[in-house]
């Protein structure tokens, strides 16, 4: 297990910057997920980091050592790949024990760990298999079991749970958590799906156009977001963003240079009848969950916004309702978009 | 969804737009009347037999016909050339054919062209094989690495495939003779010249070498597709693995490109075992029968002889047809355990 350093990791393809100036350290045993939007540069920062992609500027140091010039093979990490990138022709016991066969291990060390990593993740009836004749599931954890035979220093995981289906994703993803917990490695995980963010990782890295617009605890990026984009990014449905000053927002004290109001629909109530309504919303589409409803619609003057509410959400398309914000969960953003009084 | 928006009408025929459209549209027009007056003369259960007919007719006239044709010749002897006036001679002339004191020697033979063509095929397709499929291999393996202008050298080396084999042969022909191209470079180096086509050995290797630098392209570029089938995330996780490069080609690159490489390996043996034109034009057979060909065999005992043996001939190349019959199932054969070990 290994720390990460980064520091300003440049990465451009001709006049393209596709990462600006990335720094980041990764403590020895955390999980750090990499979240943001496609084309953020979030695969390509873990490619770099796996000696895949050579950078353009910038040091890449694991444990102190400078691995910036190192080849992928000479740093020590293993990778699980979106499409898992398994060895079609090779069966599953082939697929996991290939990168030990590189390091010329003796062959019955090589086959105790096979069978420890396969007995982990329950691949052991498939080990004769090749990987056509296995599931998308089966073919992730034999991914996952041949990066994780290798004692790797890091493990990057890219996208890995994308290809499952929902109910899959849902599952691997306990899985992975409770893996980390097992092994307790250093890992690196690229998602664009904020829950598997909020869920799997100690820190979550958000970036944007090539940088990091936020590091920190899951929690702490939806209490405290730095700036508008991370506020608007984590957590679903969106925050609500409101222009300062606009009419719904007349009974709240803005702070000083404040130029965008934001509160999320869990934070925003419909007001009961005889309750003082904050703004009011004309009601476009309701959403029933079961355990919660959204309303979605516009505010008086047309912002359009939604409200997170109970079960029993009686209201219809054309009603208009109260709403109240909660005034300990609001934020406000500057002209630079960076969030007011954090 | 507004309920005052007209709902679009479903056009019940693509509108064909502008002259070139409407040209196209006439013309399959005319098609309408008489397959409308087929149709109706056939009805509709034998319309699929129709459209086949033509293609069928063309080939039965010029494939099943002239091997029904050789069948009646290699069975019938004489010089006449009307089968009705071929007298039967039964199986003859494969018995002369295989007329041999020793077959391991063709000077023994009655017909020793035949063998010595069959040993000449043998040999040339053979050594051919290991040439091209080595060569084509390396080819597509160096093609396939991201080089400077890579698009130019593929269209380099697959350019000789477009020449007619006719014109490859007369090519090397200039180059490689007495008073040669390549001779001329000898000489003006300070050496002798070297009789390349006159020398036994010579003429076969150059026969070779000039094979496999006519139809590499095309083999080149079957290897060069499956190359670039294999996906490159593949490599990119054995480099995570530290998989050095020559067991990345051992391990992953050679078995991955197998299929293709069945497929490259028979396509070289079935079209060694025809190879005749390039070759004649080159060498004539010669020097002597150094690199006389079967087919070569076959022709010049049916038509270039002063005696125009048909029924040999016709002998012969059922023979050829039957060996060539049988690498081409041995082909199917692996080309269907591939895919269905791929299916597994």
């Amino acid at each position: 297990m290994a720390s990460l350093t980064l520091r300003e990791v440049t990465k451009a393809y001709g006049a393209t910057q596709i990462l600006k100036g990335i720094d980041l350290e990764v403590a020895d045993g955390e999980f750090v997920v990499f979240v943001g939007p496609s084309g953020c540069g979030k695969s390509t920062l873990l490619r770099a980091i796996a000696g895949l992609e050579r950078v353009t500027s910038g040091r890449i140091a694991i444990d102190g050592r400078d691995v910036t010039q190192e080849r992928a093979s000479e740093r020590g990490l293993a990778m699980v790949f979106q499409s898992y990138a398994l060895y079609p022709h090779m069966s599953v016991y082939r697929n996991i024990a290939f990168a030990l066969e590189n390091l010329r291990m003796p062959r019955e060390e090589i086959d105790a760990r096979v069978r420890r990593a396969a007995k982990m993740l329950r691949l052991e009836p498939y080990l004769d298999r090749k990987p056509g004749a296995l599931s998308g599931g089966q073919r992730q954890r034999v991914a996952i079991g041949r990066a994780v035979v290798r004692d790797p220093k890091i493990f990057l995981f890219d996208e890995p749970l994308s290809n499952l289906d929902a109910e899959l994703r849902v599952a691997t993803r306990k899985e992975l958590a409770a893996l980390h917990a097992e092994i307790g490695g250093t890992i690196i995980y690229v998602t664009h799906d904020q829950v598997e963010a909020m869920t799997l990782a100690d820190r979550i890295v958000v970036l944007q156009a090539g940088k990091v617009e936020q590091i920190g605890a899951p929690l702490d990026l939806y209490n405290r977001p730095a700036n508008r984009f991370v506020a608007g990014f984590i957590g679903s449905p969106k925050m609500n963003f409101l222009a300062a000053g606009s009419a719904p927002l007349a009974a709240l004290a803005a702070p000083a240079g404040a130029r965008t109001f934001g509160v999320r629909p869990e934070h925003a109530m419909i007001a009961r009848d005889g309750e003082a309504a904050d703004a009011r919303l004309s009601v476009d589409i309701v959403e029933r969950l079961g355990g919660e409803s959204y309303a979605y619609g516009a505010l008086q003057d047309g912002a359009p916004f939604c409200v997170r509410a109970g079960d029993a959400l009686a209201a219809r398309r054309g009603d208009s309702i109260g709403v109240r914000f909660d005034r300990a969960r609001l934020h406000w953003f500057g002209e630079d978009d960076l969030a007011l009084g954090a | 969804m507004s309920s005052t928006q007209a709902p679009t009408q479903a056009a019940p025929k693509p509108a064909r737009e502008g002259l070139g459209g409407r040209v196209v549209a006439a013309a399959l027009g005319l098609f309408d009347a008489p397959m409308a007056w087929l149709q109706r003369a056939l009805g509709l259960g034998a319309m699929p037999y129709a459209f086949l007919a033509p293609n069928v007719l063309f080939f039965g006239v010029f494939v099943f016909l002239p091997i029904a044709i050789n069948l009646v010749y290699a069975v019938t002897g004489g010089v006449n050339i009307y089968p009705s006036q071929r007298p039967f001679v039964g199986a003859d002339h494969f018995r002369a054919l295989g007329d041999c004191a020793s077959f391991l020697d063709p000077a023994t033979c009655r017909e020793d062209h035949f063998w010595r063509g069959v040993r000449n095929t043998l040999v040339f397709t053979f050594f051919q094989m290991i040439a091209m499929v080595g060569s084509a291999l390396v080819t597509a393996l160096v093609l396939n690495r991201r080089i400077v202008a890579r698009g130019f050298f593929r269209a380099v080396f697959f350019f000789p495939v477009l020449l007619s084999p006719v014109v490859v042969a007369l090519i090397w022909k200039w180059i490689l003779q007495r008073d040669g191209l390549l001779n001329a470079a000898l000489v003006a180096a300070g050496g002798e010249k070297i009789l390349f086509l006159v020398e036994p050995t010579w003429a076969m290797a150059w026969a070779i070498f000039v094979s496999v630098w006519a139809h590499m392209g095309f083999y080149t570029l079957i290897l060069l597709a499956g190359l670039q089938a294999i996906p490159a995330d593949i490599y990119e996780a054995a480099e995570m693995d530290g998989t050095p490069p020559t067991r990345v080609f051992w391990r992953l690159t050679l078995p991955l490109l197998w299929p293709n490489l069945v497929v490259v390996l028979v396509l070289v043996l079935i079209r060694g075992v025809q190879t005749f034109d390039e070759v004649f034009v080159l060498t004539g057979g010669g020097p002597g029968t150094a690199t006389l060909m079967v087919v070569q065999y076959i022709y010049e005992t049916a038509f270039a002889n002063p005696v125009q043996n048909f029924g040999l001939a016709g002998a012969a190349s059922i023979l050829l047809g039957a060996l060539l019959f049988a690498l081409t199932m041995l082909q199917l054969a692996l080309a269907r355990g591939k895919s269905k070990e791929a299916r597994a």
